[in-house]
């Protein structure tokens, strides 16, 4: 797994490309706890790069999507391709998360 | 066409990548499509990630079998761990409805399985734990 940091206004987009498992998720979420602690509270994660996502995976974006919540904050997930919008949606993630089909249509979404 | 790949891993989450290489060449070699193949790597994964990080209470290693197969227009895996005994059937369905706020922090990996697989067969055997999860392939 290899992930891309970049600021855009208030939000910090967040490139995820490979796989994010039981193993990989460890990486996301130190690279997530880093950021809110500094004060962080608007992410866009986009997945184009995502070929694979385990309940682990899962788990970092909803500890990370809970945290954020209690300060005002929110994690936006643009681009899932099809079989990880089928885990998404099996989980009922798809429900608790705003999604987008493209990083630039929720680039559009949030510009002021 | 049949097919069968027998492996063991040990318990150890980076044998996860093994795994996910194994489960790769099985689908490319008898031409899963895309989205089976996303659901044989996930249940195991699901599955191993539980058994490495939950079935055992000792620090040595352990060898898990895992037996991958194609039969009848079925694809069929299956795992056998010598870990405490743990049957997933007996996991409740996570309510899928509740806020984040009250969203608990885990318990999805079986309900995955469960929602990427047809069945779910689970024994236990000579102090082993035998899971066997089939789910029918139309287009083979």
């Amino acid at each position: 797994m290899k992930i891309s940091e970049e600021n855009w206004g208030s939000f910090v987009i967040l490139d995820i490309d490979g796989q994010l498992n039981a193993i990989t998720c460890n990486e996301l979420e130190k690279r997530l706890n880093t950021l809110i602690d500094q004060g962080e509270k608007q992410f866009l994660l986009n997945f184009t790069g995502l070929d694979y996502i385990s309940s682990a995976g899962l788990r970092v974006l909803l500890v990370a999507a809970k945290k954020l919540k209690t300060g005002n904050g929110k994690i936006v997930l643009a681009s899932l391709k099809g079989q990880v919008r089928k885990v998404f949606d099996a989980a009922g993630f798809s429900a608790l998360f705003h999604m987008f089909d493209t990083c630039e249509e929720a680039m559009q979404n949030f510009r002021s | 066409m049949n097919d069968t790949v027998t492996f063991q891993l040990k318990n150890n989450l980076s044998e996860l990548e093994k795994l996910n290489q194994v489960v790769d060449k099985f689908g490319e070699k008898n031409h899963l499509d895309p989205n089976d193949a996303y659901a044989l790597h996930l249940s195991l994964d699901e599955v191993l990630t539980n058994i490495i990080s939950y079935g055992y209470d000792d620090l040595n290693e352990h060898l898990i079998t895992i037996c991958i197969l194609l039969r009848d227009k079925e694809l069929v895996a299956e795992v056998e761990d010598d870990g405490n005994p743990f049957n997933p059937l007996n996991v409740p369905k996570p309510d899928l409805k509740q806020p984040i706020e009250e969203r608990p922090v885990g318990g999805l990996g079986i309900h995955l399985v469960r929602s990427m697989m047809d069945t779910l067969e689970y024994k236990r055997s000579n102090g082993k734990n035998i899971l066997t999860m089939k789910k029918k392939i139309k287009y083979l």
